[in-house]
């Protein structure tokens, strides 16, 4: 696992150090023309400008919607990767590639529904609609891979539980990518059609006086809201998640207090699946991310980092960990795109916030050494 | 009636031969006592029994059907019970849904959980408190709360006075004995007068064989016959 986090992770830090580049060429020569080219504003006075700008409240609330937004697609990404490892140990490497079929499925679920006269709450109802239809299929898929390809796998070294769910998260890319070729898609830009099916108040910011507030923002942290809430009642509320949660925390005694711990991770490994794939729903919607074969990589790695800094399998973990990711992202987006011109840096903080994690409490926030549990 | 019969089984890790033929035959409402140095078999004879660790020779029988291929939860199901060893209480559950979860549906659990309360009246205050901020008597009695929760024909007890303060080793004989009242027990315990003041019959293991067995009546902790066998 940490080879290929490691592998992952270092894709990442290339990418941002050739974007670097120029200015690694001048020698971090901050006079040099390469420098001020990245970083034209760092001075003194423009970065005491800067944070007067940011302290006004207009700025502070958009920074905290925006953060509460960022916060609620991070959990919504890793809700279910966290669900998977706590109770069954696995690390599934295939969970983007899950949200990325949900996107794609949800926005060819609207592409197809929606038309120029289909009004704005129908859209709605059709996303939820889509919704449904995802988190069904991918649910399904979840729980034929689990019995088919990942069960067989229990009783040996979780080494090969990761290399299967990687191996699988490429062939299912490489599917996807062949479907929407064939098809005429693009695979690698995000998917227009897709956004064209959003109701105008989601694509639009609205109105609240001094405050314009991004209807989509709004929609996603509601969404959020709405899953986050209905995974913790199913997890605390319900006979079957408190046995999941007692099967993340010893499987062994949970079998001998005859409960049948196979057909649970099968259910868990389905349910993951499913809140994957409608978080890719809810991605299919947002310019940031949208439709794309790499949304796949785009969303595993932000889920690890959720994951890992949350405390591996605890769900309060990943929930406080995606809002504090969220923030820090939303926080350190606006900086670098008001203050300083160089948009890769929101990226390595959240890397930083992993790194400091991990060096300050190895086991995560929440996490309890050897134990999974939520 | 014989309710559980252990027949010559051969359990292994992977190539450590751990039971070497081990035979014995609990009947219903018995209380049996397995005893013997640390590292005998003793743990072992109940996770084979459980099909945790399924035997390689031998069979394991329970009202007279041969547990042989079932997954553990079907053990379970069929009415045999572990209080396990070190107590694996959930400790990030509450004691409530400790002793809920060992009951199989919520309809029953209510009544289980009075039923837990009334026998361990401590618990009732820690309900809602995490089971892993308990003391380890506390734990013990939790332990036993479950498995007594699951109402099963049979308990496997392991150690169950294992790390305990004399006076809760008490209360853990008391509510055992209780228990015997309701089921039938099979108790690994190291505590050799408490095992034999609980138990009507023992087998005594050694390097994976039973070596002696008989009624608890005929012998004293202190007889040469069993000490021989127990000291280091």
């Amino acid at each position: 696992m940490t080879f290929l986090l490691t592998v992952t992770i270092a894709t990442e830090v290339v990418s941002l150090v050739s974007e670097l580049s120029p200015l690694l060429a001048s020698g971090f020569g901050l006079r040099s023309p390469a420098a001020l080219a990245f970083f034209p504003d760092v001075t003194l006075v423009a970065l005491g400008d800067a944070l007067a700008s940011f302290l006004q409240p207009v700025n502070l609330f958009d920074v905290f919607l925006n953060g509460l937004a960022k916060s609620a697609l991070y959990v919504m990404i890793a809700v279910g990767l966290t669900l998977i490892f706590g109770l069954m140990g696995v690390l599934n490497f295939a969970h983007g590639s899950f949200t990325m079929i949900g996107a794609y499925l949800g926005g060819l679920i609207l592409v197809l529904t929606v038309t120029g006269t289909t009004g704005g709450l129908a859209r709605i109802g059709l996303f939820f609609v889509g919704v449904l239809v995802v988190f069904g299929v991918l649910a399904v898929l979840g729980g034929v891979l689990e019995i088919s390809l990942i069960r067989p796998l229990y009783d040996r070294s979780p080494v090969y539980q990761i290399l299967l769910t990687f191996g699988l998260t490429l062939v299912l890319d490489e599917l996807v990518r062949i479907i929407v070729s064939l098809y005429g898609l693009q695979p690698i830009s995000d998917w227009q059609n897709a956004f064209g099916t959003r109701p105008a108040f989601i694509a639009r910011s609205l109105d609240f006086g001094p405050v314009d507030v991004p209807g989509l923002a709004l929609f996603q942290i509601a969404f959020g809201v709405v899953t986050v809430g209905a995974v913790w009642a199913f997890l605390t509320r319900t006979r079957y998640g408190l046995i999941v949660r007692a099967g993340s925390e010893d499987a062994e005694m949970t079998e001998a207090l005859g409960i049948d711990v196979r057909r649970v991770f099968t259910v868990v490994f389905a349910l993951g699946a499913g809140i994957a794939g409608v978080a890719g729903v809810l991605l299919m919607w947002d310019p940031v991310w949208g439709a794309s074969v790499p949304l796949a990589a785009e969303t595993l790695l932000p889920a690890f980092v959720v994951v890992i800094v949350g405390g591996l399998g605890t769900f309060r973990g990943t929930v406080v960990a995606g809002i504090l990711v969220g923030m820090v992202d939303a926080v350190m987006t606006w900086w670098f795109q008001n203050a300083i011109s160089f948009t890769g840096l929101p990226q390595i903080t959240i890397f930083l916030i992993l790194v400091i994690v991990l060096i300050a409490r190895p086991q995560g926030l929440f996490g309890v050494e050897g134990v999974g549990g939520h | 009636m014989t309710l559980l019969d252990v027949e010559n089984v051969h359990t292994y890790y992977g190539e450590s031969h751990i039971l070497e033929g081990v035979s014995l035959s609990v009947a219903a409402s018995e209380v049996i006592a397995l005893i013997g140095r640390n590292g005998v078999g003793k743990t072992t004879t109940l996770r084979t029994i459980l099909q945790l660790t399924p035997p390689r020779e031998g069979s394991v029988t329970f009202r007279g059907e041969d547990l042989q291929g079932l997954a553990t939860n079907e053990v379970a199901r069929r009415g045999i019970g572990w209080i396990p060893e070190e107590r694996r209480i959930y400790s990030q559950l509450s004691v409530a849904e400790n002793v809920r979860i060992a009951v199989p549906s919520d309809r029953d659990a209510d009544a289980a959980l009075k039923n837990a309360y009334e026998t361990f009246p401590d618990l009732e205050r820690f309900g809602d408190r995490d089971a892993g901020t308990l003391s380890g008597g506390q734990q013990q009695m939790l332990a036993l709360a479950r498995g007594l929760a699951g109402e099963n024909d049979l308990l496997l007890v392991d150690e169950p006075s294992e790390g305990l303060a004399p006076r809760i080793v008490a209360a853990v004989a008391d509510a055992l004995a209780a228990a015997a009242e309701e089921t039938t027990l099979l108790l690994v315990e190291q505590n050799l007068p408490l095992a034999l003041d609980l138990a009507d019959r023992f087998y005594l293991l050694d390097n994976g064989q039973v070596i002696d067995s008989g009624d608890t009546d005929e012998v004293r902790a202190e007889d040469e016959r069993l000490r021989r066998h127990l000291s280091a």
